[in-house]
């Protein structure tokens, strides 16, 4: 597992940390039920304090990404697809929430707004 | 979480200096990072954590003990570090082997020649002729040696190339695999503290100004910068001590997401290192918030 | 404890080495000083070995250490009869050896009621000031005691031989017990005083 950490990054070393084994995990780089190296192993080797992969590790677990049986370590959950669409539909949601919202405060019709989406939907723009 | 090193109200007073009113605690199997300036009640709490004075007021406990009645149950699950030399000038790493093995009920004569092989250690040339980096590394070969669960050393990079100070913090990573074990240590040297450092302990002029995970002062500080015309006697309120230059304003503010919400993108907001935590808040300290250059 | 001891008497092998031999030819040479040999001998092995202790940094070394003040402190008292019981074996061997007599149990009794004394004074005086403060301060009674028996008292040590041979000489057996009753609460009361001393130390 590749993991690559920038000192002079503003984004927060747990974060950094957070995304990229979330991103290795949702590529399948990382299999459901592989064991994660320990978070004393991580800090270690990345060279950087406990608690920041303590941090990103419990990140993981809270998004159901990862799970940790005490004594044994930390795993890879199960990927259930429909969970992932499930949450990945909210997430839509709440960005189309948030545009609708800008669209009002400067008087963007619904139908103006309905044809922004399908253009950059169909990459036209 | 559990509490390895908890000191409540402590006060110590000397003729014309004091540590007032401190208490926090260590959480076992982190390391805590020690900060704060030259003089301002490091070394004297370290000295008190060890039972080498002993505070006017308030208490001190180690792992849940007392040094009235423990003093040698706790001393046996310490291993100390200091920066300066506390063995016997003519003495050998022989020597003082046998002098830390009859003192410790753990002691373990082959990790302690696994840390001297693997520090490089002449275990028959005396001491005082080691270099100031290996003096650190013998130090901490006799304090790794005998199982201690914590580790306490006043200063220990003080003095040391960078390059070892990186081997250093590779040994203090490896103790610390098992989860069991914790670090408390004191530094100027904050650059250090990234690396390994859990828990941030900042001290100035023997008064505690805080005790907090390492990424929680990354959330809450702020080093801000931007135009002089933006301060004014409310927004100067913000913030610990403001550098004025002819140039703009730079200043640190302890409520990040407050200073955001207020001055927008009209200024500029940095991560603060920890010498920047140090510097302003000294600068506070000393009088008012204004720094003028 | 017994670990302190012990260590004392590790750091001073090599004194030990070159000290007891010196004390054995300076018996063959000399028959009739056992006892000022044999108090001066206890006397400088022993501040040899806790002179190097003296320093704040080694106070530091052992106060960091499993051990608490009282046993640091207890450890010297004991050592002081372990170095003069050291001294008082190499006497009594080397008086066997080389003139064939020991020295009577009269002598051996007052070389160690006179170290007993000398430490009972200088223990708490080196935990309370610093060693060189001791050093100066036997300097000054020393040069003192000179003042005084050249120009008060020209026969002082005469007298004091006199009174030597005079309490060597008596047999009340009551006088000794008496005697030694007297060194031993005034050690105790030392050691006490010490422990006091040490445990309001700062280093």
């Amino acid at each position: 597992m590749q993991i690559i950490i920038s000192n002079s990054s503003n984004e927060p070393i747990y974060e950094q940390i957070y995304s990229q084994i979330k991103r290795h995990i949702l590529t399948n780089e990382l299999k459901s039920g592989q064991a994660l190296p320990s978070m004393r192993q991580l800090a270690k080797e990345l060279d950087i304090s406990v608690i920041t992969t303590k941090r990103a590790y419990e990140e993981l677990e809270r998004n159901g990404f990862i799970y940790s049986v005490v004594g044994k370590g930390s795993f890879v959950s199960e990927q259930n697809n429909e969970m992932i669409k499930e949450r990945k539909m909210k997430v839509v949601e709440e960005q189309l929430l948030s545009a609708v919202q800008n669209s009002k405060e400067i008087g963007l019709s619904l139908n103006e707004l309905l044809d922004l989406l399908t253009m950059l939907y169909r990459e036209e723009l | 979480m559990e509490n390895v090193i908890e000191l409540k109200q402590v006060h110590k007073s000397f003729p014309n200096f004091q540590v007032k009113d401190l208490s926090f605690s260590v959480k076992k199997g982190f390391v805590t990072g020690f900060i704060g300036g030259n003089g301002v009640g490091k070394s004297t709490t370290i000295k008190m954590l060890m039972n080498l004075l002993q505070p006017d007021a308030g208490t001190i406990s180690i792992f849940g003990m007392n040094y009235n009645k423990h003093e040698k149950e706790i001393k046996q699950r310490i291993g100390f570090v200091y920066d300066e030399n506390v063995f016997y000038e003519q003495s050998t790493m022989l020597d003082m082997r046998s002098i830390m093995k009859s003192a410790y009920a753990k002691w373990d004569d082959e990790l302690f020649h696994y840390y001297v092989k693997e520090f490089e250690l002449p275990i028959k040339q005396k001491i005082k002729s080691f270099s100031k980096g290996m003096m650190m590394k013998a130090s901490l070969a006799l304090a790794l040696s005998h199982h201690a669960e914590l580790i306490i050393m006043d200063e220990p990079t003080s003095g040391l190339d960078p390059i070892f100070r990186r081997e250093l913090l590779d040994i203090l990573h490896s103790f610390m695999q098992d989860g069991e074990k914790t670090i408390f240590f004191s530094t100027h040297i904050t650059t250090d503290l990234d690396r390994i450092a859990d828990y941030i302990t900042f001290i100035h002029n023997g008064e505690l100004m805080f005790s907090k995970e390492y990424y929680q002062i990354e959330e809450e500080y702020a080093i801000i910068k931007g135009a002089t015309e933006l301060l004014d006697r409310d927004t100067e309120k913000e913030f610990i001590a403001i550098r004025r230059s002819n140039h703009g304003f730079e200043a640190l503010t302890s409520n990040k997401a407050q200073a955001s919400h207020l001055f927008g993108d009209s200024v500029l907001l940095e991560k603060p290192s920890l010498e920047d935590i140090m510097y302003y808040t000294k600068k506070g300290a000393e009088g008012g918030a204004a720094i003028n250059t | 404890m017994l670990q302190l001891i012990r260590k004392d008497l590790m750091l001073q092998k090599n004194t030990l080495l070159i000290m007891l031999p010196l004390l054995v030819v300076y018996i063959a040479l000399n028959a009739s000083a056992t006892i000022l040999s044999g108090v001066l001998f206890t006397i400088a092995i022993t501040m040899q070995a806790f002179m190097l202790d003296e320093k704040r940094q080694i106070h530091i070394l052992f106060n960091s250490l499993p051990y608490t003040r009282k046993e640091i402190v207890t450890s010297k008292y004991i050592g002081v009869f372990c170095f003069t019981g050291l001294v008082l074996l190499t006497i009594l061997i080397a008086n066997l050896v080389i003139h064939g007599e020991s020295p009577t149990w009269k002598e051996l009794l007052f070389i160690l009621c006179l170290t007993t004394l000398f430490f009972s004074f200088s223990l708490p005086f080196s935990y309370r000031f610093k060693s060189q403060y001791l050093l100066f301060a036997s300097i000054g009674t020393f040069a003192a005691y000179l003042v005084v028996i050249n120009v008060f008292i020209p026969n002082l040590h005469d007298l004091i031989r006199e009174v030597v041979a005079f309490l060597l000489a008596m047999e009340q057996v009551q006088l000794y017990v008496l005697v030694g009753c007297a060194l031993v609460i005034v050690y105790i009361l030392s050691w006490l005083l010490s422990i006091r001393i040490y445990e309001k130390k700062m280093f």
